[in-house]
């Protein structure tokens, strides 16, 4: 049974988090004003159909609204936190230049994108145990060539605490 | 209590203004794209926000960009109005500056070449390009 719709791709977790545009903390609105007929508009509106679930999934906070029709160029516009605003042309370009483009001038570069995940790993030790929100395991019983839990499944005789204490007790007799 | 934190969570929002007849206040509603758990699509989702106007320069339907204040002027209102981006009926385009209406330009883009060439013509006329050497001072 196939996914509904034109491209359902877009609509799987996989796509959404395989965007590449993750904004600088500084961005705070991107605006993007595009035109439904004409092929100079194309690419802005590839842009639009493809890419911008996957700055939304990737950017929660940033507001991102859509103008139609309003002027006979398409143009992305973003509103910086201190006012600046930065106006970019996107008349004929494909969907992918503009992607790039964006990433190279307000989007975190990868150095920066691999410096947070190694920051965020080293928070999260996996060594750890405790609750399952937080940590992977709870118990030792629970990895692969451990004791399983002995409400899961029986200890064997020899490990169990009155089978011991009886042998401590013969042994002292 | 670690410092003053600011009145509202959003800094900067845009909007559409849907409503003008509070004094020196718009009611301007935002739209954020929300994403649907099952559907994994994005959908706009609507609020509404009272932003402080003082000099009352906004018509319905212009779009607006609202700035938080520091701290809430009344119960309802935490922005004021920073710029009105686009004006209902009068929008100009950032990249040429002129006034634009849906996919036509209400101004002509270039000037009218014809009285370049007039104006051309009488400043060579004006120039008197003679050959005669000219006097020598002594």
């Amino acid at each position: 049974m196939p996914m509904k719709g034109r491209f359902p791709i877009r609509r799987t977790l996989e796509y959404l988090q395989k965007g590449e545009i993750v904004f600088k903390k500084t961005v705070k609105i991107m605006t993007v004003n595009y035109n439904t007929h004409g092929d100079l508009s194309e690419g802005a509106r590839k842009f639009v159909f493809f890419n911008i679930p996957q700055i939304q999934y990737k950017n929660p906070w940033v507001q991102i609204m859509m103008f139609k029709n309003m002027t006979p160029s398409p143009f992305l516009r973003f509103y910086l936190d201190d006012g600046e605003q930065v106006l970019v042309d996107v008349e004929g370009k494909h969907h992918k230049e503009i992607t790039q483009h964006v990433r190279k001038i307000l989007g975190k570069s990868d150095k920066v994108l691999e410096a947070e995940a190694l920051a965020k790993m080293e928070l999260s030790n996996p060594a750890n145990f405790g609750p399952k929100k937080y940590f992977l395991r709870e118990c030792m019983s629970e990895v692969e060539g451990q004791v399983p839990h002995p409400g899961l499944v029986p200890l064997p005789k020899e490990m169990t605490g009155k089978y011991r204490a009886k042998l401590a007790a013969v042994s002292d007799d | 209590m670690s410092g003053r934190q600011a009145s509202v969570h959003a800094k900067w929002i845009i909007g559409q203004v849907i409503g003008t007849k509070m004094k020196k206040t718009a009611k301007v509603r935002v739209t954020r794209l929300v994403l649907d758990p099952y559907l994994l699509k994005y959908y706009n989702k609507r609020k509404t926000y009272f932003a402080h106007d003082a000099l009352e320069q906004c018509t319905v339907g212009d779009v607006v960009l609202l700035k938080a204040l520091p701290e809430k002027r009344s119960k309802h209102v935490k922005h004021e109005l920073a710029d009105i981006v686009y004006k209902v009926g009068q929008v100009v385009d950032p990249l040429t500056g002129k006034r634009v209406a849906g996919k036509q330009y209400l101004e002509p883009l270039t000037e009218s070449t014809e009285d370049a060439e007039v104006s051309l013509t009488e400043k060579l006329g004006q120039l008197n390009i003679t050959a005669s050497a000219p006097p020598s001072p002594s």
